[in-house]
């Protein structure tokens, strides 16, 4: 080979090299993204923590729900008992999204038992008695008398704790929550039904972040 | 030949003899082999993905925004931290709610598995800031402290005591252990709020007495008007050692050191339980301060070792052509090192949350329903009060379903 064909050989190389492996991408994790995926709730996504998820949620609700149907209060009752939800109670390390649990709870009885059992909505209280107002007063009309107090006294009360313990050291971080849930006779004051669920989980974030 | 001595390849013979031709084309193969190294240890640059341009209204909050949307992913969380403690000094809470919740999600996400941008901050060539922001540990403690505060203003005291566990969570020193969970206030309001939600919150109080000098009132299960207060400046970042490769704080202190509540006749102390320029100095060495010092180390090494095969290279070629094989590898060699040494990157990730006060105060009272004209106060460290920061501020009192938070900030403007 004679030094013009060995100049050029190299110069091809010396091109390759500089142009080749060089990608203006290069090293950068998923360039192009992540296409939008659907996943089931009860999916552990690659996105997530130590903290309360979609799926320790559904994994709680769908037990609690089960549980509660199973109960001869709820399973033998002659007329549908009226329950009233109360608001969870937060006791670890992660503000949640309280309303939640008991939405979804609430949610999974009405589908799986309609009619034996029926949920007061406290929360429409102040709104519900300006209408009954309204009706009594003659402002709109009322298809039935106003003045007959209609308003549901509740049977039960649902409510439910969260409570946790965390640990953390060089190792990593470990959370254990416990979600308990239970239902009160509203007039008696005893606990008809307690079940719980807990959940444990640790992890160990990257060198970078320690 | 001077310019091997010099560690350049300049003067390399454009018409060298046969012979090295025969056997190596030196001209080519050290710029070959210098090039396809640097970009393999370089990973070559990377283009910069295009961002919306900033339009600056003049309006600091619509500004604040803009840049949040236009930061780059690696950064957000450091303009979401900004822009959530400057809308908490205006009062536009229900934006640093929306920021601070996105700022908890990716604090609270950080175990989620392989971190492509972490794997590089701990990489030779990359600096520490490629890594995403989450902050030390005293602005991931101040990104759950606000947040904290902003749930107990929306009567959720449980999720407020939630934020102030994990802020405590987060002051860890994970290598010494001696400076752990050694904030005042955490520990004082999540039993303040385990007492208001009917518990005993008489193990966090003593955590929180055992943490400080001055005065902590008892618990008032009555008092229905929380004060947060913060003043003074807080920690600055800087890089430090040979490389920057140390992270450093700047930490003047402030000229503000306590500040007073007057209000219903009544003067409520506001003493600096707790103090971010002592947190962030005392935050105990981090595992990534090892990381940092192997890459100087590395660096270092490199470079010594580059500079002196290209010198061995010099000194090879003035021996003559028998020599000149061993010469052309030690410059390569040399490039080789050199370059390398160039690439890497130790230097210390110094993004600071920049608006964050010095001292953190509290005060709970009972106050009427109703609307009450109060002041506060500020005061220099001899007790001199400083008139320029001092101002009127209403408190009202109308919702009796749960507290009323209150928050003032020296920083406010």
């Amino acid at each position: 080979m004679n030094r013009t064909h060995f100049v050029a050989l190299s110069s091809l190389a010396l091109a390759a090299a500089l142009l080749g492996g060089c990608s203006a991408s290069e090293g950068v994790h998923n360039p192009t993204g992540i296409p939008v995926t659907q996943m089931n709730p009860d999916e552990r996504g690659f996105v997530g923590g130590t903290g309360v998820e979609s799926q320790d949620l559904v994994t709680v609700t769908d037990k609690m729900a089960r549980s509660i149907l199973g109960i001869p209060q709820i399973a033998n009752a002659r007329t549908p008992p009226f329950i009233v939800l109360e608001p969870v109670v937060n006791d670890t390390r992660f503000p949640i999204n309280k309303d939640i649990f008991l939405t979804r709870i609430r949610s999974q009885l009405n589908e799986k038992a309609t009619g034996r059992v029926s949920f007061l909505d406290r929360e429409m209280m102040k709104t519900l008695a300006g209408e009954r107002e309204l009706k009594q007063g003659g402002q709109v009309t009322a298809s039935a008398d106003p003045n007959v107090v209609e308003f549901r006294g509740a049977d039960y009360f649902l409510t439910g704790k969260l409570q946790g313990i965390a640990t953390q050291s060089s190792a990593g971080v470990s959370d254990y929550i416990l979600y308990t849930f239970r239902l009160t006779d509203a007039r008696t004051s005893v606990i008809v039904w307690e079940s719980s669920a807990e959940i444990k989980k640790q992890g160990l974030e990257d060198a970078a972040y320690r | 030949m001077d310019s091997f001595r010099n560690g350049g390849i300049a003067s390399l013979p454009l018409n060298p003899p046969d012979s090295i031709l025969h056997r190596i084309p030196a001209t080519t193969v050290a710029l070959a082999v210098m090039l396809a190294s640097f970009q393999y240890f370089t990973g070559c640059a990377l283009p910069e993905a295009s961002r919306p341009p900033v339009h600056y209204t003049g309006d600091r909050m619509t500004d604040a925004e803009a840049q949040v949307a236009a930061a780059a992913p690696k950064d957000r969380v450091l303009w979401q931290d900004r822009f959530a403690a400057e809308a908490l000094r205006r009062g536009e809470f229900d934006r640093a709610k929306r920021q601070l919740d996105s700022v908890i999600a990716t604090l609270g996400g950080q175990l989620s598995g392989p971190d492509e941008a972490a794997r590089r901050a701990r990489g030779y060539f990359s600096g520490e800031s490629e890594k995403t922001f989450i902050g030390e540990p005293y602005e991931r403690v101040m990104a759950y402290y606000y947040r904290g505060l902003l749930y107990w203003r929306d009567g959720e005291p449980d999720n407020a005591r939630a934020c102030f566990r994990s802020a405590a969570l987060n002051d860890a020193d994970m290598l010494a252990h001696q400076y752990a969970n050694d904030y005042v206030l955490l520990d004082y309001l999540e039993g303040l709020a385990t007492a208001k939600l009917g518990g005993d919150g008489s193990d966090s109080f003593a955590r929180a007495r055992a943490n400080t000098k001055l005065a902590l009132p008892a618990y008032d299960n009555e008092a229905n008007v929380l004060c947060f207060v913060e003043y003074g400046r807080g920690p600055m970042k800087y890089a430090a050692g040979r490389y920057g490769e140390q992270l450093r704080f700047n930490v003047r202190p402030s000229n503000t050191h306590s500040a007073v509540l007057l209000v219903d006749g009544r003067q409520v102390a506001l003493p600096p339980y707790d103090d971010l320029n002592f947190q962030a100095t005392t935050r105990g060495g981090r595992v990534m301060d090892y990381i940092l010092q192997n890459k100087a180390v590395f660096k270092g090494t490199t470079d010594a070792i580059g500079r002196l095969a290209l010198t061995g290279a010099a000194i090879a070629h003035d021996n003559g052509e028998k020599q000149d094989g061993a010469a052309t590898t030690l410059a390569v060699a040399g490039v080789i090192s050199k370059v390398i040494s160039a690439a890497t990157n130790p230097r210390a990730d110094t993004r600071t949350w920049d608006n964050l006060p010095q001292y953190l105060s509290f005060a709970a009272l009972h106050l009427a329903p109703g609307t009450h004209a109060a002041r506060i106060e500020f005061f220099d460290v001899h007790g001199e009060r400083l008139p320029e920061f001092s101002r009127d501020v209403t408190i009202a009192v109308d919702d009796t379903s749960h507290d009323t938070v209150v928050f003032l900030s020296q920083l406010s403007r």
